[in-house]
């Protein structure tokens, strides 16, 4: 492994050298996943362009909208104030991403890019229909998260292009969010299977307006379920709602059988994780469960 | 592959190191600095041997570049005691019987203290949180635990 290093100070230098290297090129945010890619071989960048003497690109804005910088740390998810309420879940999938050292330094819009389809962050944001805004030498570009996931490792970002900001509304106080993760032991690993969770109550409290519910770990990339979405919307808040749902997704995922699971037991999990962080979200909505 | 002038500051002390572009900050530790209490084991952030705290925070060595360390302070366990005295976290690890092979414990006591830095007064599940991403395969982790309780209850006794 050997390349040219760079550190541009904007991001247009950014973009500037992002457009002169092509596919030669990769952007270096936390470094988490793409050291190791380089180490084991799988990418062969010959020019790292390292992103963290930009600035700018690491700030959390909460007013009305949130918008999070590419390099937002999973360690500042965590401890940002504006994620302990309703947004439970982004502080949820962040604080199980490996260890304090992976946290403190992996970042928001790498763990997108990275495109895992186990990525523990990525299915809270497709939950909070989050938006992504690329920056090229076209120019700025801004589309939603959900169909920017296109295979492992694979984006719509454009060689060269910059994922600069990740965006999403914050939600009603009759709205509640959660993140459940499945792993063979508790810290430090992959997820078998990860859900994410958003739901919303009418005024009443007796119906759901809307649901999201994303999955991790059951698919090429993480990914909403939709059917088992649409089936809440409209119905009554009830344990039967929230295991069909449960019962929906799991119909809709499509797992594979590999060294941690077999695609059974991961049908098995999307359909207890999905009813159970369901029935979180309307515990919090309702204020009975942290 | 053009070498980087680089300027790296630690354990206090500034080095001036030229180095290629692609090594790391374990590398530059253990070969060019002779810093060897930093450890190398399985160079893809799973197992933590190789912690140091980059201005204050656990980072893992072996997935760093070295060039993104530049005008960053890094400490590493040559640099926690002070004045030959042990630091009262590298005490309590003896106190307490937490070395067994030894090999995971720099990096054990560095997370541990960038961990009490931020809770001084945890509780022995967050002490075990805390921990996660560093293993023992010895699996002395209770006493490991036990030392770094102490370490944060002497602390606070002295305030």
């Amino acid at each position: 492994m050997s390349f040219e290093y760079h550190e541009p100070t904007s991001v247009a230098e950014a973009i500037d050298l992002g457009a002169r290297f092509g596919a030669d090129g990769r952007f270096l945010a936390g470094g988490t996943d793409l050291i190791i890619q380089i180490h084991r071989g799988k990418l062969r960048p010959r020019h790292v362009v390292s992103l963290h003497r930009v600035p700018g690109l690491d700030g959390i804005e909460a007013n009305g909208s949130v918008t999070l910088g590419a390099l937002v740390t999973h360690r500042a998810l965590e401890r940002h104030p504006a994620f302990q309420a309703s947004l439970r879940a982004l502080v949820e999938g962040a604080e199980v991403v490996g260890g304090h050292q992976v946290r403190n330094v992996g970042t928001v819009g790498g763990n997108i890019v990275n495109a895992s389809p186990a990525a523990d962050v990525t299915p809270v944001l497709l939950a909070l229909d989050a938006t992504v805004t690329c920056a090229g030498p076209r120019g700025e570009r801004t589309l939603p998260l959900d169909g920017f996931l296109a295979d492992p490792g694979q984006t719509a970002l454009r060689p060269g292009e910059l994922l600069t900001r990740v965006r999403f509304s914050t939600l009603s106080e009759r709205s509640a969010t959660a993140f459940l993760k499945a792993g063979r032991r508790r810290a430090m690993e992959i997820s078998v299977v990860c859900v994410a969770a958003r739901l919303t109550l009418d005024a009443t409290g007796e119906r759901f307006t809307e649901a999201r519910i994303a999955l991790g770990a059951v698919a090429p990339t993480t990914r909403r379920a939709r059917a088992a979405e649409q089936a809440l919307v409209g119905r009554a808040p009830t344990q039967a709602a929230l295991r069909e749902a449960g019962r929906l997704a799991a119909i809709e995922s499509q797992p594979i059988s590999d060294v941690r699971a077999s695609a059974r037991y991961r049908t098995l999990l999307v359909e207890t994780l999905v009813t159970r962080a369901l029935t979180r979200c309307l515990g919090r909505i309702r204020g009975t469960v942290s | 592959m053009t070498k980087l002038a680089l300027t790296l500051t630690i354990n206090g002390q500034r080095h001036e190191v030229l180095t290629e572009p692609n090594r790391t900050l374990l590398d530059v530790l253990r070969a060019d600095l002779g810093l060897t209490g930093t450890k190398e084991n399985c160079l893809e952030a799973e197992c933590g041997v190789c912690t140091v705290l980059v201005d204050g925070r656990a980072v893992n060595a072996c997935i760093l570049l070295a060039a993104q360390c530049q005008g960053r302070e890094v400490l590493t366990i040559e640099g926690l005691g002070r004045d030959g005295q042990l630091h009262p976290l590298q005490r309590a690890f003896i106190d307490h019987g937490a070395v067994q092979c030894g090999y995971c414990i720099p990096a054990m006591i560095l997370s541990a203290k960038a961990y009490l830095e931020e809770h001084p007064t945890p509780t022995e599940g967050q002490v075990r949180e805390a921990l996660a991403g560093n293993l023992c395969r010895c699996t002395g982790y209770q006493k490991i635990v036990d030392a770094v309780l102490a370490a944060a209850r002497e602390s606070a006794d002295r305030r």
